[in-house]
């Protein structure tokens, strides 16, 4: 929209100074100097501005009339006042035409708590309406399989339709009728059904767009956040998982400028929401007179570093969505007890690109770190490597959910590290708890090589621990006793043990990522 | 330092025992003549309660028996010890209510909070304070239970009319 050139120019918000450079709009350079205007149509990661929300209007010192601040550009020596007495009059009343036919159901809204309208008509104290029509009632409606939409408590932002024309591209939303009936709906004959559809619940700033796994669930003051990286494709979107009561409720992405924007897909949404089903594996196990027998980790880790058989043939199976360190602790691991390659199944499927922001696309390859499993020398295999009779297998982080129930029965030695229990997986002559992505700390590598930190939100269940803390536990019994606690300590031994990542800071990652091998460095395919 | 001691010497009018034990023993005649009971029958008898009184809870229902509860959570949220368990969930009409709405009344304060905060007069404490269980489990009401009450709801304290009257 505003093209910003290296230019600067200086301008006053309430009394703050701030420069900006030529073509800012009044409300970014407002941001800079920490002003808070209030807006709605307003999106930063949307480029269509209409201006019609009203909400951002600002007194211009010297002008009589107020202006949009949205898609007014910053002039040199400005002098902007968003708390005049005119401001904030205007302000109030495009709250109280809001709020006409606004239910004010904030009890049972999901939005409640998240809302933009609730926050600012709390600010501007109208607590009571003055109107004494009775309100209109529009009602509800399915606007997608799994999206509903509240028609009473829209405000008309338009952000949902502009979302879908301008970046998915799909102009599948329109807004229908006119005035006080306008509502927003699909076209005639046309189903909202993009892969990106998601997102027009993330942008709505009140709570008319519901997602339908989230209607009537928890309240937003109920839930604690943990920033992640979504697992369900190579692409590695930047999100928030939301957890009550160590479930993971909601996913919305976390802005990343390199990676996904504003934006995530609807397959990462719903991969996550069901990624806790099945049941999990919360004690180690060992096979001893053919009985599998629930151990204490220090027996079981005892007793595997006198059992594990070094040398012979063998096979190791690894897994894409573990976490960088732990497939690092395989290779030590393997390399102790002599067995060279090894490799990971990927799953893949249709791909689909956001128009608008095209770096963020549902990748073919439906795992998180497939990248980060060649950089420890795995490679892509089609099936599970055949087991013969006496050879050792190491299974870890791979479910088996879809092997044999007979598979691994014929090795000399199967040591299974996972998170669920499989038919095969019981086969194992040790079985290890692991914990899933979003139970520890870790990092994936996407797509391009970018190394990217996720953060624990849940808690395991039982005694079950990251791969990588249960390994480099493994492999320092009898050798220093080395005991590796935080996921800091493993990403620095990871980082030395592979080329790409070497010198590799844990808090140089952050939250936002790095990408080492600069932008062109693409690993996996 | 020798101490010196004040002899008061009191008139003889407010010296003597004589009135005090008088005036006693007049009262008890009174008594005898028109006796005042201060022992009540309970349980045969009972208090009058005020109105006020933060007692057993009791959920409001419709004229169709079913509770007035939306399941928004704000109860749960402002309890101050947590005795309060809400699941939310959608019904046949696409609406929001509770699935599963339970009160610990052995954890309860009967602070009134819950009852305060609802926005659609749904919980309520009773004027009831007569309760006994066999067992802890008991005393976690859930829906059912507190709708069945038949006692009266508490009165919120009316800020102007600060002494009920």
């Amino acid at each position: 929209m505003n093209e910003t050139t290296s230019e600067a120019i200086n301008l006053t918000i309430d009394g703050v100074e701030v420069t900006v450079p030529k073509g800012t709009t009044v409300l970014q350079a407002a941001e800079r100097a920490g002003v808070v205007v209030p807006h709605y149509c307003y999106h930063p990661g949307i480029p269509s501005r209409p201006a019609q929300c009203r909400m951002c209007l600002v007194e211009i010192e010297g002008q009589p009339k107020l202006q949009p601040s949205c898609v007014l550009s910053a002039t040199d020596g400005m002098s902007i006042l968003t708390q005049s007495d005119t401001a904030k009059e205007a302000r109030r009343s495009v709250i109280e035409f809001l709020l006409l036919n606004h239910p004010i159901d904030c009890p049972i809204c999901d939005a409640a708590g998240q809302c933009m309208l609730q926050d600012y008509a709390f600010e501007t104290h109208q607590l009571e309406s003055r109107s004494h029509e009775a309100k209109l009632v529009l009602g509800r409606d399915r606007i997608a399989d799994d999206i509903l939409y509240f028609a009473d408590r829209c405000i008309l932002c338009t952000r949902c339709v502009r979302f879908m024309r301008d970046v998915a591209g799909d102009e599948a939303l329109l807004v229908a009728q006119r005035g006080h009936k306008a509502y927003i709906d699909t076209f005639p004959g046309k189903d909202l059904e993009n892969e990106f559809r998601g997102n027009i619940v993330d942008v709505c700033p009140v709570g008319a767009l519901v997602h339908e796994d989230f209607l009537f669930k928890p309240r937003s003051w109920d839930m604690d956040s943990a920033p992640s990286v979504c697992p369900g494709c190579s692409n590695g979107c930047n999100i928030d998982i939301a957890v009550k009561e160590n479930q993971i409720v909601r996913v919305k992405p976390r802005y990343n400028a390199d990676v996904n924007g504003f934006w995530m897909c609807d397959h990462g949404r719903k991969h996550l929401v069901m990624a806790n089903r099945g049941s999990r594996i919360d004690l180690p196990l060992i096979r001893r007179h053919g009985e599998l027998e629930a151990v204490h980790w220090g027996e079981a880790l005892e007793w595997l570093s006198t059992n594990l058989p070094e040398g012979g043939s063998g096979h190791a199976v690894v897994s894409a969505f573990d976490a960088t360190e732990s497939l690092a602790a395989v290779r030590a691991l393997l390399g102790r007890i002599g067995i060279e390659g090894g490799g990971y199944r990927l799953s893949r499927g249709h791909e689909a690109e956001l128009g608008g922001f095209p770096q963020l696309k549902l990748r073919a390859e439906r795992a998180p770190n497939a990248a980060g499993a060649e950089l420890f020398g795995f490679g892509e295999t089609d099936g599970l490597p055949e087991v013969s009779d006496g050879d050792t297998l190491v299974v870890v982080g791979d479910r088996l959910a879809d092997a044999p129930a007979d598979y691994g029965e014929g090795a000399g030695f199967f040591l299974y590290i996972g998170s669920h229990l499989s038919d095969a997986a019981r086969n194992a002559t040790a079985i290890l708890p692991a914990t899933t992505f979003a139970e520890m700390e870790g990092t994936f590598v996407n797509h391009e090589g970018r190394v990217q930190r996720f953060h624990q939100a849940l808690v395991p269940p039982g005694v079950a621990r990251p791969t990588w803390m249960i390994l480099r536990r493994l492999l320092g019994l009898g050798h220093g006793e080395v005991t590796m606690l935080e996921a800091r300590d493993a990403f620095a031994v990871a980082a030395s043990e592979s080329g790409r990542l070497a010198g590799l800071n844990w808090d140089e990652v952050g939250l936002k990522g790095v990408n080492p091998g600069g932008t062109a460095a693409p690993v996996a395919k | 330092m020798p101490g010196s001691v004040k002899v008061v010497v009191r008139p003889e009018a407010s010296a003597s025992y004589v009135r005090a034990i008088s005036t006693g023993l007049g009262i008890t005649l009174k008594h005898m003549v028109k006796p005042k009971k201060q022992t009540q029958q309970y349980p045969d008898e009972k208090w009058d309660l005020s109105r006020r009184l933060r007692g057993t809870h009791r959920m409001a229902t419709h004229e169709d028996g079913r509770a007035k509860c939306v399941g928004c959570g704000l109860c749960p949220t402002v309890c101050p010890v947590n005795c309060i368990k809400l699941i939310p969930a959608e019904d046949e009409n696409g609406e929001r209510y509770a699935a599963v709405y339970e009160i610990d009344e052995f954890r309860c304060i009967f602070c009134g909070f819950c009852q305060e905060v609802c926005p659609v007069e749904a919980i309520h404490l009773g004027v009831h304070y007569e309760n006994a269980e066999y067992s802890r489990e008991r005393w976690v009401y859930d829906l059912e239970r507190l709708t069945e009450f038949e006692h009266p709801f508490t009165a919120l304290w009316d800020p102007f009319d600060p002494a009920s009257e």
